[in-house]
């Protein structure tokens, strides 16, 4: 039976009803879930609405919260999941932890015990609340049907704004049963949140005054700037004040990797020119990044000579990790433009010189033996400088976590905003899979996931409702029989003591084609690039097995607890 | 050094939960809590007392804006504050004499005996700090049955500036 839809009219709903209702005036289309117990009123309510809904059926909990990620770094609101009580809500928290940690917006639902229930051990009751509070922008739990309206719509609301990151709502089983007068939120009060997005037109002035003085100014460009759309923004800073660019993990993409002024990939394996250098610029210009200590290295050796501007709109990261001479709390893409017509037109020939410079370094020690080797097993590098050739840098890239995830982000060459989509904070192994899948559902581009065979044991399962929705997602898998990263810091810092690294792995190809997916193993360099573009002819989801070095080793690389410009390039 | 931390936020559950994590990660005591509702406007008003580095607690002033759910934060030391704390303690009147002394030092030390049986008197001090910590040492030679100190209340000296912006921003 359809829900009563006459607007004039009171409409009596459950609170099933209404938390459907809401999410869809709130534009949400698609859900992530997996029923069980405590949601099966909301679960009940949704058989009805599958013509306003797509609900997708994962098959593991951490799938959905994952895979609701991914959605929601392509459509850049927020994506929403959906688990039962207990278990359902235990295996949403990786994911939930993942969000956190890369400002990813999320809205979680999970059924909880009846009311009269809680607190008293029940049948699949967990404190939900007490376990996602540290991991979640914000949380209720809601115990009646005329509550969760409210609740959806400021969830929505709180996700979605000023830094991004993900929610929470448990909604008791007897308030989703529970039949109450469904009236529409038209207004949230929320006093304690009013994040301020334009920036402070004294503090811009000082930054632009530094940046005009400066003779080796450098911008750091984070996910901020992804998150404001504010990549035009930030191409033209750069070109009007011949500003090299760098980028964090996050910050991939924000600038097209063919730019001039581009320089390349900050952090532990980033390139070598924007991490030597950036203990020589004079100013540096950090906009949406939290200089996490993958890419400061050792913090009292960090950027000596620069006075630093640090724009981001979460005040807690200001001051947080590298004290800044000015900080500016705001939105990326307004801050910038504020910015920008006080920026003078200056030539930085020389400066920009000293990247290019560094740049050749790496590309004659490191760079070239990686992308055109002649000998021995596939390389990673190699095959990701196929792929970014043949994709013309314009595919969505959804890496998993380790060598993979850092030879991907240095070899493939990106080309449009928004085309990264990583475990970059929390390093989730096993993030890949289900956030491609995510990603996919959500845009018309085309996605493709890099995972090692570690990581793709993780999540396997999602095959299965990758194969049911028939989501068209690329798949390849770098298989080196190891656990790649652990493997080479043992080699490096453990004296070759290769403990419980090596996987004795299945056959990867068997496994999809019983998912009832095409899979293809590619081994000899010779068929690399026919295998790729097999793959991306494909019309439905494809998994492509690369069979690799099983002892490559990431470098460039700052060891832990070394300065950025201690690079190790071998 | 110790610092006395304001929080003002909206009277929800969890609110206190999500301040006690942000000390709990950075393996900070809490050395004084209290809560309580103030105002028409059904703010919660918390004051926190914890030892820690000026540094540290500029950071965690924050994190703990960050709460959705809090409107304003204040941290200060002792010399911006007014402050008070509030001790009951029973002791030991079991003799006339005794009864008389301690009478005598309840009248001296400005507290107060709320409650006394043939065998002894609870005190009650509001005061600072060391005035609870004299007092009971007083009171010991007479013997302490119990003892009870509140956390901290404070007040900033003198005009708060943007206290009237915070009580605006909650009606």
């Amino acid at each position: 039976m359809k829900p009563h839809i006459s607007r004039s009219a009171a409409r009596i709903l459950s609170g099933s009803q209404i938390l459907l209702e809401t999410l869809i005036s709130l534009d949400v289309d698609t859900i992530f879930g997996y029923p069980g117990g405590a949601i099966m009123p909301i679960y009940d309510a949704l058989y009805d609405y599958s013509d306003r809904i797509r609900h997708i059926l994962v098959r593991h909990e951490q799938g959905a919260s994952h895979a609701a990620e991914g959605w929601a770094r392509v459509r850049n609101k927020p994506g929403v999941c959906f688990a039962t009580s207990g278990p359902g809500a235990t295996n949403l928290v990786t994911g939930i932890a993942d969000a956190m940690m890369d400002s990813i917006p999320l809205i979680c639902i999970t059924g909880q015990v009846s009311s009269h229930l809680l607190g008293s051990d029940a049948f699949q009751e967990v404190d939900v609340i007490g376990i996602t509070t540290p991991i979640t922008k914000w949380n209720c739990q809601v115990t009646r049907a005329s509550d969760i309206a409210e609740a959806v719509a400021k969830a929505y609301h709180i996700a979605g704004t000023g830094r991004p990151g993900p929610v929470l709502i448990d909604i008791t089983k007897d308030a989703q049963f529970e039949k109450v007068e469904y009236k529409p939120i038209t207004k949230i009060h929320l006093p304690g949140y009013q994040p301020v997005l334009t920036a402070n037109t004294r503090q811009i002035e000082i930054a632009a005054k530094l940046i005009n003085e400066a003779r080796r100014p450098l911008i750091l460009a984070g996910h901020g700037v992804l998150i404001s759309h504010a990549s035009s923004e930030l191409i033209r800073m750069s070109e009007i004040g011949s500003i090299p660019v760098a980028v964090t993990l996050h910050g991939l993409s924000s600038m097209p990797a063919t730019h001039p002024n581009y320089v390349g990939w900050l952090g532990m394996h980033g390139n070598y020119a924007p991490n030597m250098l950036t203990n020589k610029a004079d100013v540096i210009c950090a906009i949406g990044m939290r200089f996490d200590d993958r890419v400061t290295g050792r913090l009292k050796d960090y950027a000596p000579h620069a006075k630093i501007i640090h724009i981001d709109i979460d005040p807690a990261e200001l001051h947080k990790n590298v004290k800044t001479t000015v900080p500016i709390v705001a939105d990326a893409k307004n801050a910038l433009t504020a910015l920008i017509p006080l920026i003078n037109k200056v030539e930085r020939i020389g400066w920009l010189g000293e990247f290019h410079a560094h740049y050749k370094i790496e590309y004659d020690t490191v760079i070239k033996n990686e992308i055109k080797p002649t000998s021995g097993k596939i390389k990673m590098a190699e095959l990701m400088h196929a792929l970014s050739s043949i994709t013309d840098g314009d595919a969505v890239i959804v890496p998993d976590v380790g060598q993979h995830q850092m030879k991907t982000c240095r070899y493939y060459a990106f080309n449009q905003p928004d085309s990264l989509i990583t475990s970059g904070g929390m390093g989730t192994m096993g993030f890949a899979l289900p956030a491609a899948m995510g990603a996919q559902v959500a845009s018309d581009r085309q996605v493709i996931a890099i995972i090692g065979d570690g990581c793709f044991q993780m999540t396997i399962q999602e095959l299965g409702t990758i194969d049911q929705e028939k989501i068209p997602v690329k798949i390849m898998i770098l298989n080196n029989n190891h656990l790649g990263m652990v493997r080479q810091w043992q080699e490096l810092f453990f004296d070759k003591r290769y403990s419980f690294t090596h996987l004795h792995n299945p056959d990867f190809v068997t496994i999809c084609k019983g998912y009832g997916i095409q899979a293809k193993r590619v081994e000899k360099r010779s068929d690399l690039k026919k295998s790729i573009q097999n793959m991306l002819s494909h019309k439905g989801p494809y998994v492509l097995e690369v069979v690799c070095e099983h002892f490559e080793n990431v470098f460039p690389m700052i060891p832990t607890g070394a300065s950025v410009d201690e690079v190790r390039l071998k | 050094m110790l610092y006395t931390i304001l929080v003002f936020s909206e009277n929800k559950p969890g609110v206190l939960y999500r301040i006690a994590d942000l000390f709990l990660r950075r393996r900070i005591n809490i050395e004084s809590l209290t809560v309580s509702e103030v105002g028409d406007n059904k703010l919660s008003r918390f004051t926190i007392t914890v030892k820690a580095e000026g540094a540290l607690v500029e950071k965690i002033v924050k994190q703990i804006y960050r709460i959705i759910e809090v409107v304003k934060v204040i941290d200060a030391v002792d010399s911006q504050l007014i402050f008070n704390e509030v001790a009951l303690i029973k002791v030991s009147t079991n003799s006339p004499q005794k009864r008389k002394e301690v009478n005598e030092i309840v009248k001296l030390s400005g507290a107060k005996i709320i409650h006394f049986t043939k065998t002894d008197a609870t005190i009650s001090l509001a005061g600072n700090p060391e005035d609870i910590d004299s007092l009971k040492d007083v009171c010991s030679s007479y013997g302490v049955k119990e003892f009870v100190r509140s956390g901290r209340i404070a007040l900033v000296k003198g005009m708060m500036a943007d206290r009237k912006n915070v009580l605006s921003m909650a009606k």
